[in-house]
C-alpha cells in the first residue's frame, strides 16, 4: 500500500514540477511548487525521513518560497502578460538537454546491478540528532556562520542609499 | 722542369694573392712592381723549361682528390704544345703588366686590378699546364672568373657590371657542356688523365665519341665566342683597355682552341666533330669580318675581328691541323695584343675618345703609335710576308689539301673572310691615323712609355712567320716541333700548290688594301666621315648591331625566361606560397574572433552552454558503460 | 516499504533533469531561474535521502539537512541581488546585464 502511495506522490510531484516549469507567470509557477513540495515532503516522510519531511515544508515551501512571492512582489514587474515567456525557440535546447540528461542517467543506472530490495529503514530523530551533533557538529557550527553570511550579504545588497 | 713548372705557376699566384690581401696598404710603385716580377718571373720559368725540354713529360705536383676510385692528383704535363703556350702566355702577359702599370696610372684601385691579372695568368698557365681534366678545368672557371671581374672592373657604371654577367653567364652554357663531358668520360673510362684518355679513343663506339667531341665543342664555343655564344665578346670591351687585349685577344678566348687541340687525338677521328668544328669555324669567321666592316667604336672592331681571327683557329683544327691552328694561335696573339695596346694608346692620348669617326692624322702626332699598329694591321690583313700571312696561310691550304666538297666550300668562305679581313683592317687605319690632323693630343710621360712596349710585338708580328715558314722555303720550326702531336703533321701539297694558295691569299689581301685606300683613304675620307653622320643603312646597321643576334637572343631566351620567372615570382612564389601562409594565418585569426563571440557577457548563454558541456560529459559516461 | 531505491533515483533524475530545462528555457528570467535551480537541489536532496532509508544511515538526511541551509542562505543573496539590479535596470532580463561582454 505505501508503494501505491508512493507512486501516487510521485505523480502529483511531477505534475506539479510540470506545471510550475510552464507556467506564465511568476507566482503561479511558485504556488504551483509548493504544491510539489509538498508531496515531495510525504515522500520523505514515506522514506523514513520525518525530520527532513518537517523541514521541507517548515524552511523550503515556507520560508524560501515565500520570500520569492515577496520578491516578485516587491520588485512590481508590471504587467504579468507581458513577461517574456520562452518561445519554441527557447524549448527545444532545453528539452534536448533534459533527454540527454536523464537518457544518460538511466543508462548508467540500469548498468551496475541493483541493491537489494530488502525495503526501508526508518532513522529515527534521536538517531538523526545524535549523528549531526556529534559528527557533524563542526559542520552545524560552520551552516550558522554561513547563514549569518548571507544575512549581512543580503543586507548590504538590499540597502537604500 | 719540375722546378721550372711549379714555380710558374707559384709565382702570378703568390703574387696575386698577396697584392690581393696587402696591396692597398704598400705603397703603389711596390705592387706594380712585384705584379710585373711575378709574371715575368714566371716567363723566365718558361722560357728555362723551354731550354731544357726533351721530350713530353708529366709532372705530378701533390695529390688533391682521391675518393673511392676517383684520383685526381695535381698534376702537369709539358708537350711542345703547352709549352709553346706557356711562352707566349708568360711574354705578351709580362708586356701587359708594364703596359697597364702606364694605362691604369690614374686608376686607385691599382691593388684589385694588378692581383686579378696576376690570378688570370695563374689560372691561365693552369689551363695550359694541366694533366688532367679537372685540373685543366679548375683553370677554365678561373679565367672565367677573372675576365668576369676584369670587365666589370669599373663596375659603379651598370653597363659595365651587365657586360661582365653577360660575359660570365654566356660561357657558363660552355661550361656546363664542359662538364658534362668530362663527367661522361669518367664514367666510361673510370680516368681523367688527358695523357690516358688520348691513347683510348678506339674503346669506345663512333657514336659516343662524336657526341663527347660536339660537347667540348660547345664548350670551346663558348669561351671562344664563336657562334652561336659570341655575344658576350664586344661588349666585354666595356672593361680597360689592358685586360682586352689580354684576356680577349691573346689568352682566355684561345683557350677554346686550346681544349680541342688537347683532345684532338681523341676527338678528331671522328669525322662529324671535325666537320662541326671547321663549319663553326668557318661561320664564325665570316660573321666577325662581315661585322667588324660596319663598327664604329675602336675596340669592337678589334673585338669582332678576335672573333674573326678564332674563327680561323677553329677551322685549322676542323681540317686536322693543329700546327697550322697553333701557329695562327701564337701569331694572333701577337699582333691582336699589340692592335689593342696600340688602341688604348690612341685612345688615352684622345681622351678616351673610341668612336672612329671622330679621330684623323694621328699620323703625325702619334708617329711611336702609328709604325706599330700599321704592322699588327698588316699581319691582321695578311699581307705577303708578314707573320699573319705565314699562319693564315697554313690553315687555308690545309683546307684545300683535304679535298672534299664541304672542305673547299669552307676553303672559299676563307679566302672571302680573308678579303673582308684585310678591308676593315685597313678600313680602321686610314680613319684613325690619316687625314687632316683636327684633334688635340695628350702626350704625358706614361704614353711614351705605353708606346714603347708595341715594339716588341710589331717585332714578333712582323717576323713571327719564321716560326713556320713553309716546305719550299726551309720547313717549318713548328712543323718539327710539333711532328708528334695528333694533327701535328701537316699534310704536304706540292710546290706549285703552295706556291699558288699563297698567291691567292696574297693577292686577296692586297686586294683588300687597295678598296680600303680607295674608299677611305685621301679624298674619298671626308666623304665617308660626312656618311658616318647620317643615320645608318639597313646593311649597315644589320653589320653594326652583329646580325642582330643579341636581340633574337633576347626575344627567344631572355624575353620568355623574364616572363617565366615573373610567373613563377608573383603567381606561385607570392600568390601560392606566400599567400598560402597569409590565408592560413588570417583564416586562425577569423577563426579566433569567431570563438571569441561565444564570449557575448549573457548568462543565458553561458548557462546554455554549461548545461550542454554538463549533458555531454554524462553522455559520453553513458556511452562508455553501453 | 519496498519500493526499489532504483525507482526513487529515477523520480529523482525526472526532477532533476526538469528543473534543468526549466533553468535553461527561462534563462532570460532571473527568477524563473532560480526556481529552476530550487527544483534541482530538490532533486539532490530525494537523492540523499533515498541513499540514507536504503542503507539505515542517517549520513544522507543529515545532508540533506544541510543543502537546505545553504540553500536558503543562497536564495536570500541571490534574491538581494536580484531586487539590487532590478533598481539599476528596471529589468529582470539577464541578456540585459551583459557588461562583461569580450
Amino acid at each position: 500500500m505505501e508503494a501505491i502511495l508512493f507512486y501516487l506522490l510521485a505523480a502529483v510531484t511531477l505534475i506539479g514540477t510540470l506545471c510550475a516549469i510552464t507556467a506564465r507567470q511568476a507566482v503561479r509557477a511558485i504556488v504551483y511548487l509548493v504544491t510539489s513540495f509538498f508531496s515531495l515532503a510525504l515522500i520523505f516522510y514515506l522514506l523514513g525521513a520525518p525530520l527532513v519531511a518537517a523541514f521541507e515544508v517548515i524552511i523550503y515551501a515556507g520560508a524560501i518560497m515565500v520570500l520569492f512571492l515577496f520578491v516578485i512582489m516587491m520588485l512590481d514587474l508590471g504587467h504579468p502578460e507581458k513577461m517574456e515567456t520562452p518561445r519554441l525557440g527557447d524549448w527545444w535546447p532545453a528539452l534536448l538537454l533534459l533527454a540527454a540528461i536523464l537518457g544518460s542517467l538511466v543508462i548508467l543506472a540500469a548498468g551496475h546491478p541493483q541493491a537489494p530490495n530488502t525495503g526501508f529503514v526508518e532513522v529515527t530523530v534521536r538517531q538523526f540528532s545524535q549523528a549531526l551533533f556529534q559528527r557533524y557538529g563542526v559542520a552545524v557550527e560552520i551552516i550558522s556562520m554561513q547563514l549569518l553570511f548571507a544575512l549581512v550579504g543580503a543586507l548590504y545588497l538590499g540597502r537604500r542609499r | 722542369m719540375t722546378t721550372y713548372l711549379s714555380l710558374m705557376l707559384l709565382f702570378p699566384l703568390l703574387g696575386g694573392a698577396f697584392i690581393a690581401l696587402f696591396g692597398r696598404v704598400l705603397p703603389r710603385r711596390l705592387v706594380e712592381a712585384l705584379a710585373c716580377a711575378a709574371v715575368w718571373g714566371s716567363f723566365a720559368c718558361a722560357a728555362l723549361a723551354a731550354l731544357a725540354y726533351d721530350a713530353p713529360h708529366k709532372v705530378e705536383l701533390a695529390r688533391w682528390v682521391t675518393a673511392f676510385d676517383l684520383a685526381i692528383p695535381l698534376s702537369l704535363y709539358i708537350d711542345p704544345l703547352s709549352l709553346a703556350l706557356a711562352v707566349m702566355i708568360g711574354f705578351v702577359c709580362g708586356l701587359i703588366h708594364v703596359y697597364s702599370v702606364f694605362y691604369m696610372a690614374d686608376e686607385a684601385g691599382y691593388a684589385r686590378f694588378f692581383a686579378l691579372l696576376n690570378l688570370f695568368v695563374f689560372a691561365m698557365l693552369t689551363l695550359v699546364l694541366a694533366e688532367n681534366l679537372v685540373l685543366l678545368y679548375l683553370g677554365w672557371e678561373g679565367v672565367g672568373f677573372c675576365s668576369y671581374l676584369l670587365i666589370g672592373f669599373w663596375y659603379t657604371d651598370k653597363a659595365n657590371a651587365d657586360a661582365g654577367r653577360k660575359a660570365f653567364i654566356t660561357t657558363r652554357i660552355g661550361d656546363t657542356a664542359l662538364v658534362i663531358a668530362i663527367a661522361w668520360l669518367f664514367q666510361l673510362f673510370g680516368t681523367l688523365s688527358i695523357s690516358r684518355l688520348n691513347g683510348m679513343a678506339f674503346l669506345v663506339p663512333g657514336g659516343i665519341i662524336t657526341a663527347i667531341g660536339l660537347l667540348f665543342l660547345v664548350g670551346a664555343m663558348g669561351k671562344s665566342a664563336q657562334v652561336p655564344l659570341m655575344v658576350w665578346l664586344p661588349d666585354a670591351m666595356a672593361g680597360p683597355t689592358p685586360v682586352s687585349a689580354m684576356i680577349h685577344a691573346a689568352t682566355m678566348v684561345t683557350a677554346g682552341v686550346y681544349l680541342l687541340a688537347r683532345m684532338f687525338p681523341l676527338i678528331g677521328g671522328s669525322a662529324v666533330v671535325t666537320a662541326a668544328i671547321a663549319v663553326t669555324g668557318g661561320v664564325t669567321a665570316f660573321y666577325g669580318a662581315s661585322c667588324a666592316l660596319a663598327q664604329r667604336d675602336l675596340k669592337r672592331v678589334l673585338a669582332f675581328s678576335t672573333i674573326s681571327q678564332i674563327g680561323y683557329m677553329m677551322l685549322g683544327v676542323g681540317a686536322g691541323a693543329v700546327t697550322a691552328a697553333t701557329f695562327h694561335l701564337l701569331v694572333h696573339a701577337f699582333f691582336k695584343a699589340l692592335l689593342f695596346l696600340g688602341a688604348g694608346c690612341v685612345i688615352s692620348a684622345l681622351h678616351h675618345e673610341q668612336d672612329i669617326f671622330k679621330m684623323g692624322g694621328l699620323r703625325r702626332t702619334l708617329p711611336l703609335t702609328f709604325w706599330p699598329f700599321l704592322a699588327g694591321a698588316a699581319c691582321l690583313a695578311g699581307l705577303p710576308l708578314t707573320g699573319g700571312f705565314f699562319s693564315k696561310d697554313g690553315i687555308l691550304a690545309a683546307l684545300w689539301l683535304k679535298g672534299s666538297a664541304l672542305y673547299f666550300g669552307l676553303y672559299l668562305l676563307g679566302l672571302a673572310t680573308a678579303l673582308l679581313t684585310a678591308f676593315y683592317s685597313f678600313r680602321m687605319v686610314y680613319l684613325v691615323f690619316f687625314g687632316a690632323n683636327g684633334h688635340p693630343v695628350s702626350g704625358e710621360g706614361g704614353l711614351r712609355a705605353m708606346q714603347l712596349v708595341l715594339v716588341p710585338l710589331a717585332l714578333l708580328g712582323l717576323f713571327g712567320g719564321v716560326l713556320n715558314l713553309p716546305a719550299y722555303l726551309g720547313g717549318g720550326f713548328l712543323d718539327g716541333f710539333f711532328a708528334h702531336l695528333a694533327g701535328g703533321t701537316t699534310p704536304e701539297g706540292s710546290r706549285m700548290e703552295e706556291i699558288a694558295l699563297q698567291g691567292v691569299a696574297g693577292v686577296l689581301a692586297l686586294a683588300g688594301l687597295l678598296g680600303a685606300h680607295l674608299r677611305y683613304g685621301g679624298a674619298a675620307r671626308e666623304a665617308r666621315l660626312k656618311e658616318a653622320a647620317l643615320p645608318a643603312t639597313p646593311l649597315t646597321a644589320f653589320l653594326l648591331n652583329g646580325w642582330y643576334f643579341d636581340r633574337l637572343y633576347h626575344a627567344c631566351l631572355i624575353r620568355p625566361y623574364q616572363a617565366l620567372s615573373g610567373v613563377l615570382w608573383q603567381d606561385v612564389d607570392e600568390g601560392v606560397i606566400d599567400d598560402t601562409l597569409d590565408r592560413l594565418a588570417a583564416g586562425l585569426g577569423t577563426s579566433g574572433s569567431w570563438l571569441g563571440r561565444w564570449s557575448t557577457g549573457r548568462v543565458s548563454l553561458y548557462l546554455l552552454s554549461f548545461a550542454a558541456g554538463g549533458a555531454l560529459i554524462l553522455g559520453y559516461l553513458a556511452w562508455l558503460s553501453l | 516499504m519496498t519500493v526499489p531505491l532504483y525507482h526513487v533515483l529515477i523520480l529523482a533524475a525526472i526532477l532533476f533533469a526538469m528543473g534543468l530545462a526549466c533553468t535553461v528555457a527561462w534563462r532570460a528570467n532571473v527568477i524563473m531561474m532560480l526556481i529552476g535551480i530550487e527544483i534541482m537541489l530538490n532533486a539532490v536532496m530525494l537523492t540523499f535521502v533515498g541513499g540514507s532509508a536504503q542503507w539505515g544511515m542517517a549520513d544522507g538526511q543529515i545532508f540533506s539537512l544541510m543543502l537546505m541551509a545553504l540553500t536558503s542562505a543562497e536564495v536570500s543573496l541571490a534574491l538581494a541581488m536580484v531586487v539590487y539590479l532590478h533598481r539599476r535596470k528596471q529589468s529582470v532580463n539577464t541578456d540585459d546585464f551583459d557588461s562583461m561582454k569580450g
